[in-house]
């Protein structure tokens, strides 16, 4: 009895402490007490999704908002999240910089139509959420072939970074084996370009997956058609990549899994129209598209561009100027007597001016957070990165125009300004500068231009910037043309301006010519 | 004649035993010379003898190793306020060495505005006066460019005017003049004596030095081998190298 009694009230006890418990953890929303279910990544109630929104029906931007992503995997991530109670962070990054976003813990997941293959399972762990095949698409007309082997002494285009480019390079090396032409490997940043050079002519066909071409029927109905239908055992599914973790990826087999059977992913497929049945339609015409002039205002009117061109301006104009107030004191130092810190300085010149600027981006955004872990934060956004990666590559160009600038002033003058008995600081600011300005002013706005371009290489790092943006819309839409000018016009509206102000400017230094030099009547 | 005996303080500028290296290379070699307040004295020497060395020390644009370098009693150091020493002691240079982003006027402001907080309208109005007393109170509104080499030089001297010295320093300033501009310069010079302003000046023009010097200075490799004045140096220089100097100088 006694017992019995002190069974009971355990029991009692022990379900009302389960059901605190299940309230506490719907509250705080994270669920630390399922870390059973939950992956580690996942355990504080937010994990980083990152993806390349240039693949639809996959993952893609939905109309000119670009924060506005679309498509399967991002669903899957939102339905995860859900799974986990979690909420899923979608970073978008080139494709390229992805799977090494795994490593510098910038992205804990990757979800971005990206097959599931046992070369990548070496480094990192996936788990397969949907079925899929690979298919080998040419202009319409083009007679179906019955191999890869068939394309022997054709150009075949596919988007760089992925596992096409590995399959095309395969069939290679049998093809030389045997004696016969490889194929011509044709690689392209964005799958809008991959189709734009078969449309083109330019290649022959291009590799992709069958979702993507389902998607894009009302864009390529008519124009092209599947040549092939390969098997092949590492494109048979999509993959959702996350670090090498045993436990997590138990986790993520499961929780997608448990997807599947709850008929939600069957549910996506039919939201995003991937299923065998669209195979049929894409034989259908599309209507032929020329310059449309209304997509063309409507692209430089968008908010999408307007932010595009600002960020790109912003981060030009910080960048420089950062870039100048890091360079004056270097060129100086530069300029002077020879000591151990000038020999360091020389190297840092030396090594930013050496190393491709693209290259200085990828270093900073993913090898930097190796190192330093507080990089991998989120304070670190590409709009940071690109900021300190850029300052530090114009400074030593800027290092240069300096100097060079500072050596022209006439050495006359520091000693006449000296023998007047000024200071120092006040023969730089009120002799040496004004005048080595005049001389640096030129190659300085160029090369600010110039800079203005280079920022469209922090699209690799996802930095939303003009280009970026173009890019997005493009694979959105496939209207290049109309896209690339609106662009263009931005641009160049951008670096008129420049020239202009640069003209301004110049009329202050008229004292510099004989001819110009408008003293004032006294 | 120059003696190794305690500086005179009565005398405006008092230099003992001044030594100068560039590195090892001995530039001034224990030169002594006593200047008279409104003197004006001419350095001759050839190329290379330490002339503009010597001058430069007035003003501490080349400090002195050793020896001591008194102006109006006060020792010249590393402990002296250059700013100080550098309004009282003014430098005109052969090229002038004017600012070329600057108007002539603003040229001759400048310095009194930074060093000396001369408020813009007062500085003007001095900086007026003198560019009128070397002669080209028209220009202050051009800039350097557009004028002349000989107003140029007019310019420099009235930049070193405004700071309103006691003694201004002459590097070679006819150099690169033609004899008329040579003449105006001659003419400033005088008045500046006139003034009771000191003049050291180096120049290879034997007329101008016959002209201006009160005593000439000859000096040669480091160091002073004669002082005497004008009229007794150029008919009977007492040392064999200022015999040779002035026969080379002739030829030419
Ligand atoms: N900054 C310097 N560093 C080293 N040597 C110098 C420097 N300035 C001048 N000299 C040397 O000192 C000597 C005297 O130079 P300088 O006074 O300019 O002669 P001068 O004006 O009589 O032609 C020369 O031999 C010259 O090469
Ligand atoms: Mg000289």
């Amino acid at each position: 009895m006694k017992i019995h009694n002190f069974i009971r009230r355990s029991a009692s006890y022990l379900i009302t402490t389960a059901g605190l418990f299940a309230t506490l953890c719907m509250m705080s929303h994270a669920g630390h007490a399922q870390s059973e279910n939950v992956p580690s990544f996942a355990t504080t109630g937010h994990f980083t999704v990152c993806t390349d929104p240039t693949l639809p029906p996959m993952t893609f931007v939905n109309g000119q908002d670009t924060r506005d992503l679309a498509g399967f995997d991002i669903d899957l991530a939102r339905e995860l999240g859900r799974m986990w109670h979690a909420d899923p962070t979608i970073l978008t990054m080139d494709f390229e910089g992805m799977l090494p976003g795994l490593s510098s813990h910038r992205c804990d997941m990757v979800i971005s139509g990206i097959m599931k293959q046992a070369g990548r399972e070496k480094n990192y762990d996936a788990a397969a959420y949907l079925d899929s095949s690979i298919v080998v698409i040419a202009r319409s007309g083009t007679p179906r072939i019955t191999s890869l082997d068939d394309l022997s002494g054709l150009n075949v285009a596919v988007q760089s970074g992925t596992s096409y480019a590995t399959l095309v390079e395969k069939t290679n090396q049998h093809l030389i084996q045997s004696g016969r032409a490889p194929i011509g490997l044709q690689q392209y940043p964005a799958e809008d370009q991959v189709v734009q050079q078969v449309l083109l002519g330019r290649a022959h066909a291009l590799i992709t997956q069958d979702v993507e071409v389902y998607y894009r029927q009302k864009q390529l109905g008519g124009k092209v058609t599947i040549i092939l239908k390969p098997d092949n055992p590492d494109f048979r599914e999509f993959g959702a990549y996350i670090s090498k973790d045993p436990h997590n990826k138990e986790i993520l087999t499961q929780t997608v899994s448990s997807l599947k059977q709850q008929g939600i992913l069957e549910n996506l497929s039919r939201k995003w129209n991937i299923s065998n049945a669209q195979e049929q339609a894409f034989t259908e015409k599309a209507a032929p598209s020329a310059f449309s002039l209304e997509v063309f205002f409507s692209a430089l009117t968008s908010m999408a561009f307007v932010k595009g061109a600002a960020l790109t301006l912003i981060v030009a104009v910080l960048s420089h100027l950062t870039a100048i107030v890091i360079s004056i004191p270097v060129a100086l130092k530069l300029n002077g007597p020879r000591s151990p810190l000038q020999m360091l300085l020389s190297a840092y010149v030396a090594v930013f001016r050496g190393a491709p600027t693209l290259l200085q981006l990828l270093f900073i955004w993913n090898a930097l957070p190796q190192f330093f872990p507080i990089f991998r934060e989120s304070w670190f956004t590409p709009f940071l990165a690109t900021w300190l990666s850029l300052s530090i590559n114009e400074s030593a160009y800027q290092v240069e125009i300096n100097r060079a600038a500072l050596r022209a002033v006439d050495q006359g003058q520091l000693v006449a300004a000296d023998a007047l008995g000024m200071k120092r600081s006040q023969i730089y600011r009120h002799v040496i500068f004004p005048q080595a300005l005049r001389i640096a002013l030129p190659p300085t706005i160029n090369e600010f231009i110039s800079l203005l371009k280079t920022t469209s290489l922090a699209s690799v790092i996802s930095l939303q910037e003009l280009l970026a943006v173009t890019q997005i819309q493009v694979a959105r839409t496939f209207e290049f043309t109309e896209y690339y000018s609106a662009a263009l016009v931005y641009y160049l509206a951008m670096v008129f301006f420049f020239l202009f102000l640069q003209k301004r400017i110049e009329r202050r230094f008229s004292w510099a010519d004989r001819n110009k030099a408008t003293g004032h009547g006294q | 004649m120059v003696s190794d005996t305690a500086p005179n303080p009565d005398i405006r500028i008092s230099i003992r035993n001044l030594n100068k290296f560039y590195g090892e290379f001995l530039a001034l070699d224990r030169l002594s010379l006593d200047i008279d307040k409104g003197e004006k004295i001419v350095v001759l020497g050839p190329s290379g003898s330490g002339k503009s060395t010597f001058i430069r020390c007035f003003n501490r644009i080349e400090p002195h190793d050793s020896g001591t370098l008194m102006i109006d009693g006060q020792v010249i150091d590393d402990r002296t306020d250059l700013a100080t020493l550098r309004g009282r002691v003014g430098m005109v240079f052969q090229n002038y060495n004017l600012f070329p982003h600057l108007t002539v006027l603003d040229n001759c402001t400048l310095a009194p505005r930074l060093v000396r907080g001369t408020p813009r309208e007062q500085a003007e109005e001095e900086a007026r006066r003198y560019l009128a007393q070397v002669g080209i109170g028209e220009q202050a509104g051009k800039y350097p460019i557009q004028l002349s080499g000989g107003q140029q030089q007019r310019v420099a001297i009235a930049r070193a005017l405004s700071m309103n010295p006691e003694i201004i320093l002459f590097d070679e300033p006819t150099a690169a003049l033609d004899p008329e501009a040579i003449s105006g310069v001659v003419a400033i010079m005088e008045d500046l004596a006139a003034q009771q302003i000191t003049t050291i000046c180096v120049t290879h023009e034997m007329g101008f030095a016959r002209r201006i010097a009160d005593r000439i200075v000859f000096m040669d490799k480091g160091s002073i081998l004669e002082v005497a004045p004008p009229q007794e140096f150029f008919t009977a220089p007492r040392t064999e190298r200022a015999r040779a100097f002035l026969d080379q100088m002739i030829q030419f």
